[in-house]
C-alpha cells in the first residue's frame, strides 16, 4: 500500500514486486509482512536499525533465505517456487539457480573466491553458469574490471587487494552477469572509511546508467544523495518510504526522525 | 660407552631381494588403501553431510567405531571372524586393504568435514548468487578450497597409512616388516635388519612429505602471497 502511494509504477510492470512477504527464523518474526513494488531503472535504498530486517529482504529477494510466507517476483515470475494449480511447490535447485543470475549480490564481506583472481572471479559466472564462449567473457570481464578501476590488477588474488578493490571486483562480477537488478548488502560497512568513496563512486555511476538497484545501507547521505525510493524499515515491518526528500527532509513519522537523528548522533 | 655389539650388515644385504618384492608389497598395500581410504572417507562425509537425521546418527556412529578400534583388531576381525560369520573369506592383501581402508576412511571422513566447515559460508553464497548449481559449487568453489585447507592433514594421513601397512604383517601379508622379522630371524641380525626396515620407511615417507611441503608453499605463496 505504501510503495503504491511513492512507487513511481504500478504493480503490474513493476520489475520486483513483494507481497505479504514474511520471514522467521524459528520463532523470532524478523519480517512482519513487506508489500513494496520495485520499478525498472529505480535506485531503492533499505535502510534501518541493525535487526531491522533490510538484510533478510534483500536476502530474501534472491532466495539466499527462504521466505516463511509470501511471495516475491520478478517481472511477474515467482522467485524459489512454482505456483501451477494455485499451490506454492518450491522449484528444483537448478530451477532456483536459473532465477538467481538475473539478480546480482554484493555482499558486505566481498565473498570474492580467495583461489581465483580478480579476473576468474568476474568470469567464473558467465564462464560456468552461462556457459558462454571464453574469449568473450574474457573481453567483457575485462571491460567490467576497467570500469570499476581496476584494469591493472586483473591478475592479482584478492590477498593482494585491498577491500575497496574486492568490493569493486566483487560488483563486477556480479555485472559480469548482465542481471536484471543488481543488490547490494552493505556495500561499503566493512570497508575503511578512506575506501568507502572509490566503492561508492561505482555504484553512483551504475545508477547514472540506469541499472535497477537495490542497496541496503548504513551511508545515509549516499542513500539520500542515490536512491529514488528509500524504504525505512523497522522491527520487520516497513515504517516510512517514500523519495529520498521524503525520507531526509519532508518526514513527519516519529520513528524515522528518531532513527536518523540517532544516526547524525552517531556520524556528525 | 662401548657395548661391544658388532654391526654387520653384510649378512642382511644377502636377502636385499626379498626386501625388494617386500617394498613392491608395501607400495601396492599403500597406494590402494590411500585411494580407497580416501574414496571411503569421501562417501562417509558426504553421507554425513546429509541432513535426514538417522543417516547422520548411523554414519557419526560407524566413524566414531572404526577411529576407537585399533586398527590390528579390525584386521583379525575380518582375516578370521568374517568367514565364520558370513562365509566370505578374504586373503591377507585383501584384508589389509579392507580393513587399513575402512580404518583410514574414518580419519580421512574427518579431514574432509573440517576442510568443508572450514569455508566461510559467504563464498558458498557468492557462488549461489552468480547461479551455480551445487555440483558447480563443490568442483569449483569448495572442493579446491577445502582441498587447499586439507592439504597438510591429507598428507600426514597418507602417512600414517604408509606405516601403518606393516600391521598386514600380523596377518603374514609379506610387507617390508614382516619380511624383515623373517629374515631376522634367520640372520640373528634383528638390530640391523630393524635399522634397514626403518631406512626403507624414510626413502618411502620423506620424499613424499618432501614434496608435500613444496606444493603446499607453492599455492600459499600463489594465493595468500
Amino acid at each position: 500500500m505504501a510503495a503504491s502511494m511513492h512507487g513511481t509504477q504500478t504493480a503490474a510492470n513493476a520489475l520486483l514486486s513483494i507481497r505479504k512477504l514474511r520471514k522467521s527464523f524459528g520463532a523470532i518474526e524478523v519480517l512482519k509482512g513487506i508489500d513494496l513494488d520495485i520499478g525498472r531503472n529505480q535506485v531503492v535504498g533499505f535502510i534501518g536499525a541493525s535487526g531491522s530486517g533490510k538484510s533478510t529482504l534483500l536476502r530474501c529477494i534472491n532466495f539466499l533465505e527462504e521466505p516463511t510466507a509470501g511471495e516475491i517476483r520478478l517481472e511477474g515470475e515467482l522467485i524459489g517456487f512454482s505456483d501451477r494449480g494455485g499451490k506454492h511447490t518450491k522449484l528444483s535447485s537448478g530451477e532456483i539457480s536459473r532465477q538467481r543470475r538475473q539478480m546480482a549480490m554484493v555482499f558486505q564481506q566481498f565473498n570474492l573466491w580467495p583461489h581465483k583472481t580478480a579476473l576468474e572471479n568476474v568470469m567464473e559466472g558467465p564462464l560456468i553458469v552461462q556457459k558462454a564462449p571464453k574469449a568473450e567473457v574474457e573481453e567483457r570481464a575485462v571491460g567490467l574490471l576497467k570500469k570499476v578501476g581496476l584494469e591493472d590488477r586483473l591478475h592479482s588474488y584478492p590477498s593482494r587487494l585491498s577491500g575497496g578493490q574486492q568490493q569493486r571486483v566483487a560488483i563486477a562480477r556480479a555485472l559480469a552477469l548482465q542481471p536484471k537488478v543488481m543488490l547490494f548488502d552493505e556495500p561499503t560497512s566493512a570497508l575503511d572509511p578512506e575506501l568507502v568513496g572509490d566503492v561508492l563512486r561505482v555504484i553512483s555511476q551504475l545508477a547514472e546508467e540506469g541499472m535497477s538497484m537495490v542497496i541496503v545501507t548504513h551511508e545515509m547521505h549516499f542513500a539520500h544523495q542515490i536512491c529514488d525510493t528509500v524504504v525505512f524499515l523497522d522491527q520487520g515491518v516497513i515504517a516510512d518510504i517514500g523519495p529520498a526528500e521524503h525520507i531526509f527532509g519532508g518526514t513527519t513519522n516519529k520513528r524515522t526522525l528518531e532513527f536518523l537523528s540517532r544516526y547524525l548522533e552517531r556520524n556528525g | 660407552m662401548q657395548s661391544g655389539y658388532e654391526w654387520d650388515f653384510g649378512v642382511v644385504l644377502q636377502y636385499r631381494e626379498v626386501f625388494l618384492r617386500a617394498i613392491g608389497t608395501t607400495l601396492a598395500l599403500a597406494v590402494t588403501i590411500i585411494i580407497c581410504g580416501m574414496a571411503l572417507g569421501l562417501v562417509l562425509y558426504l553421507l554425513r553431510a546429509n541432513t535426514w537425521r538417522p543417516v547422520y546418527l548411523l554414519i557419526t556412529a560407524i566413524v566414531e567405531v572404526l577411529r576407537a578400534v585399533p586398527p590390528l583388531v579390525l584386521l583379525v576381525w575380518i582375516y578370521y571372524c568374517m568367514p565364520i560369520l558370513t562365509g566370505l573369506s578374504l586373503n591377507g592383501f585383501q584384508t589389509g586393504v579392507l580393513a587399513l581402508s575402512l580404518y583410514s576412511a574414518a580419519f580421512y571422513s574427518e579431514i574432509f568435514r573440517a576442510g568443508f566447515q572450514s569455508i566461510e559460508k559467504g563464498q558458498i553464497e557468492a557462488a549461489f548468487s552468480v547461479g551455480m548449481t551445487r555440483t558447480q559449487i563443490l568442483r569449483r568453489i569448495t572442493g579446491p578450497l577445502a582441498f587447499q585447507r586439507i592439504f597438510p592433514p591429507l598428507v600426514s594421513q597418507c602417512v600414517l597409512v604408509i606405516k601403518n601397512t606393516s600391521l598386514a604383517g600380523y596377518i603374514a601379508v609379506a610387507e617390508i616388516l614382516y619380511q624383515g622379522q623373517q629374515i631376522s630371524i634367520r640372520t640373528f641380525r634383528p638390530l640391523e635388519v630393524l635399522t634397514i626396515v626403518a631406512l626403507i620407511f624414510l626413502a618411502i615417507i620423506l620424499p613424499l612429505t618432501f614434496l608435500a611441503n613444496v606444493l603446499e608453499a607453492k599455492y600459499r605463496k600463489k594465493y595468500f602471497g
